[in-house]
């Protein structure tokens, strides 16, 4: 306990300097807008803005790089909600009730929500940094190509349960998905597919435009064929935060405290682990919360720990992250990764001596992530009424815009003319998917899962003797085995020996 | 109030769309560059994405250029990735003759063609310089039961068939474990991985029974007591690692280095590459980059103009030859 407490002092004492305090806001701010932009994403920031940090000292630098990074989650939620657009691919399952609530005109409590949410899961995730970080770095190192299976076979489930109204649709949305994880370099073989000789397909098809196209343009191109642009019911709503009904009440949030510990704790865990990340931590999150759930059928409609589940977990996970990068100097994410670059750039050497040599860098980075958890809770409330003014804009003023942010974080990602082409063919594929029923984020999910459970599945191969046996002799891996099992088996097992009492 | 709105949201788009404004290429023809080169701005172009091992080597020059006043103009830096190089080398393919564009060297550099259909193939720029180079170290986990590369060899050799991770299917970190399998003589699975991270999650979950890894990434991770190296492909000892052997002096033909060149755009006068030729030389002598070839695990390897060029055919024959026998 006592190191603990050395570890928060030195932290602060470090975060808390004027310059540092300044360069956390500067770079907490900047997080949250690109992770506004759709498809402009955290680690595209990071890499523009490392040159321009070279004169700053490291700790500053990063502490503001990270900033960037955990910012850009409180951002991406914020375009799921207001336009079905998730910022990145980790706000995909915020969609889900988050939406739905601006629908039902209550854009601000969800907006609200989503803030308080993020800081729990940031802030949750922080503290179980400070007091568990080399416990859980020990965990990442049970974590081989058959774990990974295992897990991104959890992840498949979840697709299972996101699919409960219609699991044909479901399925048949989430095998488009892992189609199109098939383009590009197989990285097992080397050999390309389906790439018809363009070397813009060669890294495959990235889910930042299909996701935004599937999502932002889809749901835009629905709702004008709906006619629902001709409605002007939320224009005419009442939703600064000066009304009280703007805000979530204290009792829903209260009744909602397991729905955040239990999302921060997930995603800080999914996040521990390198590979899995921030998305499938706000799936798992989701899915989880929805089966527990006294009232899944809720789920989906702008139920309040729908939008709970998904936000912090992404906030955790981005906190999570950060654990094997400072114990280990492994990167879990494409962000981490470029962190660490910086890491390199200023001659600091990843490791598990980093956290030993330099105390000082590390504890104040955590200590100002927890700062920067603040500030952006704070920042999120008060820039809350210009989002809104979105919501109030009439449909045929924001059409245009959203298009057009659409097609600019898609351009800024990779200047790539085919990815313009990619996000507005999704966009038709998008609209055909919600007329028709079908699921647009088993789509996404599939694609985001796919290529690592194919790669995990064929290195774990290649490294078994006795082929499929590794699943079994490794301990982890096995465990995760009998999980899926039991929840595979389960609710058969429940069908034979509890007799129906209900419809 | 509704014109205010709508002001407001123009500005927005006017603002997004200047910020994107400045990736837009600015494709002039070139000028005749004599005598007084330079005298416009140079393009950078980075066929891999910002953080990676190619982008800081890069970056760190032009720094070095701009900071002893070298370079005199504005320099821009732009990451092309996409296609392992391929969209970033192919743009500078169409640059022939424009002495303005600069880009770095790399594995996939050769890889790429040689593996895919390209515009390109590593003749078709002209070279400038060798600035250093990238080499991998063997490692194992800490807790292994090898403390020497003879003993690994032994072990290899001796029934268990070792399985040996990398980044990469088609890249340097596939191609020195495989050159060492052949001059020792035993055989073993190559298990490719999609990042760094990855792979030595792989090797400490005991997934593996070595990976490859440059100094860069795994120096601090080796201080760090998580794994240990057995060996090193560099043509010389890492003055940072100083008892871990190179292949050579252990009697293994194996050294095959991420080379860390410069190159121009193809056809350029003669004026401007002796102007780089020289440029480069006096970047490679300065304590700045002597520090960040220190710093970064990278071997100091400098090789100027033909040199350079001998040494791409070189390479090139290396990373063919090994690519072809793999595949059989």
């Amino acid at each position: 306990m006592g190191d603990i407490l050395t570890n928060i002092v030195q932290g602060f004492s470090v975060a808390l300097t004027p310059m540092n305090v300044l360069l956390l806001l500067l770079g907490a701010f900047i997080g949250m807008v690109v992770g506004i932009i759709p498809g402009f994403g955290a680690s595209a920031a990071i890499a523009i803005l490392l040159p321009l940090t070279l004169s700053l000292d490291p700790t500053g630098a990063i502490i503001m790089l990270a900033g960037i990074y955990y910012g850009s989650q409180y951002g991406g939620g914020t375009t799921s909600i207001l336009i079905n657009t998730p910022g990145d691919s980790a706000a995909v399952a915020t969609t889900f009730d988050g939406y739905p609530m601006t629908m039902q005109g209550k854009a601000g409590k969800a907006l609200i929500t989503q803030a308080i949410a993020s800081f729990v899961g940031g802030t949750v995730g922080v503290i179980l940094i400070f007091s568990f970080a080399p416990m859980f770095a020990k965990v990442a190192l049970k974590f081989g190509p058959p774990e990974y299976f295992m897990l991104m076979m959890m992840g498949m489930l979840t697709l299972v349960w996101m699919t409960d109204d219609s699991k044909l649709k479901g399925f048949i949305s989430a095998f488009l998905g892992l189609a199109i994880a098939t383009v590009g370099v197989d990285v097992i073989s080397g050999t390309q597919r389906y790439t018809f000789g363009s070397p813009e397909l060669i890294n495959g098809i990235s889910f930042i435009p299909v996701t935004i196209g599937l999502f932002g343009l889809g749901e835009l191109f629905y709702r004008i064929y709906a006619g629902s642009h001709k409605d002007d019911r939320l224009e005419k709503l009442d939703l600064s935060l000066a009304n009280k009904n703007t805000w979530p009440k204290m009792k829903e949030l209260l009744a909602a405290k397991f729905t955040f510990l239990r999302g921060s704790v997930i995603g800080f865990v999914t996040g521990v682990l390198p590979g899995a990340g921030a998305t499938i931590a706000s799936f798992f999150s989701y899915t989880i919360e929805k089966k527990i759930s006294k009232e899944p059928q809720e789920f989906g409609k702008g139920h309040l720990p729908g939008l709970i589940a998904p936000e912090t977990a992404n906030n955790g996970a981005t906190s999570g992250a950060m654990v094997p990068l400072l114990t280990l100097g492994i990167p879990g994410s494409a962000s981490t990764a470029i962190l660490l670059g910086a890491f390199l750039m200023y001659g600091l050497q990843p490791g598990p001596l980093l956290m030993i040599e330099k105390p000082d860098f590390a504890w104040g980075i955590i200590s100002s992530m927890y700062l920067g958890n603040v500030i952006l809770l704070v920042i999120n409330i008060v820039a809350i009424p210009v989002f809104l003014m979105i919501v109030k804009l009439p449909y045929r003023f924001l059409i245009p815009v959203i298009i057009a942010l659409c097609l600019i974080g898609t351009f800024s990602l990779n200047s790539s003319l085919i990815e313009i082409w990619i996000l507005l063919i999704f966009g038709i594929v998008g609209f055909f998917m919600k007329l028709y029923g079908y699921s647009p984020a088993a789509l996404v999910l599939a694609l985001v899962l796919g290529p690592l459970a194919e790669n995990t599945l064929r290195q774990s191969l290649i490294m078994s003797e006795q082929g499929m046996a590794i699943f079994l002799t490794r301990p982890v891996s096995l465990l995760f085995l009998m999980l899926i099992v039991v929840i595979v088996v389960y609710p058969y097992v429940k069908k034979l020996f509890i007799p129906r009492h209900t419809a | 109030m509704k014109k205010l709105r709508s002001l407001l949201i123009f500005t927005l788009i006017a603002i997004l769309l200047a910020a994107c404004s400045n990736t837009s290429d600015t494709s002039e023809k070139a000028e005749a560059s004599g005598g007084e080169y330079p005298k416009k701005t140079l393009n950078v172009v980075i066929p891999f994405g910002p953080g990676g091992g190619t982008d800081l080597y890069l970056r760190k020059i032009m720094e070095i250029m701009q900071k002893e006043k070298i370079y005199t103009e504005n320099i821009k830096i732009e990451n092309r990735e996409g296609g392992s190089g391929a969209v970033g080398w192919g743009f500078l393919v169409t640059k022939k003759g424009d002495p303005y564009y600069v880009a770095p060297t790399s594995g996939s550099f050769f890889t790429t063609p040689l593996v895919s259909n390209t515009s390109f193939t590593y003749e078709s720029f002209t070279p400038i310089a060798l600035m250093g180079a990238d080499d991998l170290f063997l490692l194992v986990k800490e807790d292994a039961k090898y403390n020497t590369l003879e003993e690994f060899i032994e072990a290899a050799k001796s029934g268990k068939r070792m399985k040996i991770g990398g980044v990469g299917q088609v890249s340097d970190e596939m191609i020195v474990p495989n050159l060492l399998a052949k001059e020792a003589g035993f055989e073993f699975d190559y298990v490719p991985f999609q990042g760094a991270g990855e792979l030595t999650g792989a090797l400490l979950s005991d997934s593996l029974d070595a990976i490859v890894g440059n100094p860069a990434r795994s120096l601090g991770q080796i201080k760090g007591g998580l794994m240990k190296p057995l060996a090193f492909s560099g043509m010389e000892r890492l003055p940072e690692m100083e008892d871990v052997p190179t292949y050579t002096e252990l009697g293994y033909d194996v050294n095959l280095s991420q080379p860390r060149g410069i190159i121009l755009a193809g056809d350029v006068d003669q004026e401007v590459q002796d102007w780089w030729i020289d440029a480069m030389k006096k970047v490679s002598e300065t304590e700045e980059w002597k520090s960040y070839l220190k710093d970064n695990g990278m071997s100091e390897y400098l090789l100027f103009g033909d040199d350079f060029a001998t040494f791409l055919e070189e390479t090139n024959t290396k990373f063919k030859n090994s690519l072809e026998d793999t595949d059989n």
